[in-house]
């Protein structure tokens, strides 16, 4: 009887250290791996940074991904210019976005120069003049201009344009049961996935980036291993339109189409 | 007599006739108590019926809402958003979008209470109380008003920005959880190369700052003084907010091109706005632990676009669980001894680790609560 209470005892007093321990015994995190992503494009004028565009991560390896690179290749697309054009935009609001790169014309302030004067584009001299009658002030009247577009020539071809990323990475995600990452590149091209599983992944901008001339699709390869981000900012997957035989990559360039 | 009543009274008599003839005197009283019982339904009846009548609501109010629930009138001094009535109703039932907003913001707004016929129309018991006759105010009241008291018209603030100089709530309180896809507002915004004017008093960005994913159009340098700098501390407060940058606290920031047209546009306010399970404290800033970055600092050589350092920032999808998390290896890009012909003055790791040794604590980035700790692998790869 005694023996049973003394060994009842020890075992009250042994559980709870054995649990603590098994608790700090257990397999630490797995490490991760880290892509410091670097774009670049050769053009007339020398090789540039490609800036503000998406890339995507789709978990697996190009031939894993075949059905979808397939669908990513055969996706065309209107470029920005076709798309304003075939709205009837004005060749103001053409230059407007031209010359940021816009998407939308969310991506840069819409100034008093732009309302009247030399620069005035006259879609957004239309929208401010129907803003003022509502809003009364000048000042909200410009800033909310936006509002008083027609949609189609406010943020009609991002919204396309996403609608067809959106499909694909809908498709990648049934495909490959993984979430797909997304980050946008800094002015100098430079994009950072971090926090990945080890395993090989595809990387790709899914639509094509405009740049001056033509349209750059990449659909690449990349092996992630568990690494620093330290030792990743020092060893950038740099992606060109260029040929490079240390990168499994498939550039697709097309030049931009005349518009009609 | 209603039909259920003289339902009531056929099934007594029905009852009593043959009983009677059988046993009479144990009949008797049981026969009586069944009338008295039916009587006394037949008043219940009436009394209901004639009740719910008076609360009858008007028939050009919005969604019929007939009676209150019943409780103790403090209950009624806090709105909750989440009762089932409340719920039922369409936010535009109570709130007008917007509402008279020019004493109390330069721009259209949803910027006071609803009026009084929005509250009244359900809630007339808690305003016509006895709290009223005996002098303390319906504490229903003290939703909108600072007193409640038949001639007091001052109302708290509503909602933010608070040019108006109303008093604010002593304990503010949010219901309602903000719904924001960061990555596609990065996506449109990113190429904007100025701050707006509306967004601060803040100067505008010199040449040299970086003209891409301008963050800046909606993440300002916070120069609103604060106790830190108005008042002399004895201890340096552990997180100096306005070392960092502010989140947009008003409606302007999304009218811009939410007003009308692009979903979400300002009179769906659930477009946004998600009723949280239980109201919460609002956060002014994302929680800061310890480090003492001046984004307008370096000695006016913080001129990298963000991403460079926030570099998981383009990934976010939502603004649940963002933080602005920099690693140690985007400041040691700059601040390392293998720079110095860049940044002359910049101060480096490698100095801080030999400050650490001598000092044992890390005070140029950190606060002192983390700075006395262990430095962490990341800060020794990066030293490297």
């Amino acid at each position: 009887m005694r023996i049973a209470r003394t060994v009842l005892l020890l075992f009250g007093c042994l559980a709870p250290l054995l649990l603590n321990l098994a608790g700090h015994t257990q397999t630490p995190q797995a490490a991760r791996g880290v892509i410091r992503l670097k774009v670049r494009y050769k053009s007339a004028a020398g090789m540039k940074d490609l800036p503000r565009k998406r890339f995507f991560l789709i978990k697996g390896s190009l031939e894993q991904n075949q059905a979808l690179t397939d669908t990513i290749k055969q996706t065309q697309f209107t470029s920005r210019q076709c798309y304003y054009r075939s709205h009837g935009a004005s060749d103001a609001l053409l230059k407007w976005l031209d010359e940021k790169d816009c998407e939308s014309i969310y991506c840069h302030e819409i100034e008093d120069k732009y309302i009247s004067g030399s620069e005035a584009v006259p879609e957004f001299k239309a929208a401010y003049d129907q803003a003022l009658k509502e809003l009364k002030t000048p000042e909200v009247a410009r800033r909310w201009l936006p509002n008083y577009l027609p949609a189609e020539l406010r943020d009609g071809y991002y919204k396309t344009r996403q609608q067809t990323i959106d499909a694909l990475t809908k498709q990648a995600e049934t495909a490959t049961g993984k979430p797909v990452m997304s980050i946008m590149t800094d002015r100098k091209g430079t994009a950072y996935l971090t926090d990945l599983d080890p395993g090989v992944y595809t990387i790709s901008n899914l639509v094509g980036s405009e740049t001056e001339k033509s349209s750059i699709l990449w659909i690449c390869e990349r092996e992630v291993k568990a690494t620093d981000l330290y030792i990743a900012m020092k060893r950038p997957f740099m992606l060109s339109n260029e040929k490079d035989p240390k990168v499994k990559c498939e550039v697709i360039e097309r030049p931009l189409p005349a518009c009609k | 007599m209603t039909p259920l009543c003289y339902f009531h009274m056929q099934l007594s008599i029905a009852y009593k006739a043959p009983s009677s003839r059988r046993t009479p005197k144990i009949v008797a009283l049981p026969a009586r108590l069944e009338i008295i019982a039916s009587l006394f339904l037949c008043f219940l009846l009436i009394s209901f019926v004639s009740a719910q009548t008076r609360r009858r609501p008007r028939p050009t109010q919005p969604q019929p809402q007939t009676q209150a629930p019943r409780g103790s009138a403090t209950k009624y001094s806090t709105f909750l958003h989440s009762s089932d009535k409340h719920k039922s109703l369409k936010c535009s039932d109570c709130h007008r979008v917007p509402t008279a907003w020019n004493a109390k913001r330069d721009f259209p707004d949803v910027a006071d209470f609803p009026d009084h016929d929005a509250c009244v129309r359900c809630h007339r018991q808690q305003f016509f109380t006895r709290q009223v006759i005996v002098g303390t105010g319906p504490s229903i009241c003290t939703v909108c008003h600072v007193r409640a008291a038949p001639r007091e018209n001052a109302r708290f603030a509503f909602g933010a920005p608070n040019n108006s100089n109303q008093p604010t709530k002593p304990k503010q309180q949010w219901q309602f959880t903000n719904e924001f896809p960061h990555d596609k507002h990065q996506n449109a915004i990113a190429m904007l190369h100025r701050l707006r004017s509306v967004f601060s008093n803040h100067k505008l960005t010199d040449d040299k700052k970086p003209d891409y994913n301008n963050c800046s159009i909606c993440h300002k340098t916070d120069d609103t003084p604060t106790l830190a700098r108005v008042l002399p501390q004895p201890v340096p407060l552990p997180r100096p907010e306005n070392y960092f940058k502010t989140m947009p606290h008003s409606h302007d920031a999304c009218f811009d091109c939410h007003w009308k047209d692009l979903k979400p546009v300002s009179d769906d306010c659930g477009g946004c706005h998600k009723l949280a399970p239980a109201a919460f404290a609002p956060m002014t800033s994302p929680k800061r632990i310890s480090a003492k970055f001046a984004h307008e600092g370096g000695k006016g050589e913080h001129i990298l676009e963000c991403t460079t350092c926030h570099i998981n920032i383009t990934r976010a999808s939502t603004s649940r669980g963002l933080t602005p998390d920099v690693p140690i290896a985007a400041c040691a890009s700059c601040h390392k001894d293998s720079k110095k012909t860049t940044y002359p003055k910049a101060a480096t790791i490698e100095e801080e680790f030999a400050n650490n040794k001598k000092t044992g604590e890390c005070t140029y980035c950190h606060t002192a609560d983390v700075g006395k700790k262990k430095p962490p692998p990341s800060h020794d790869a990066a030293a490297q």
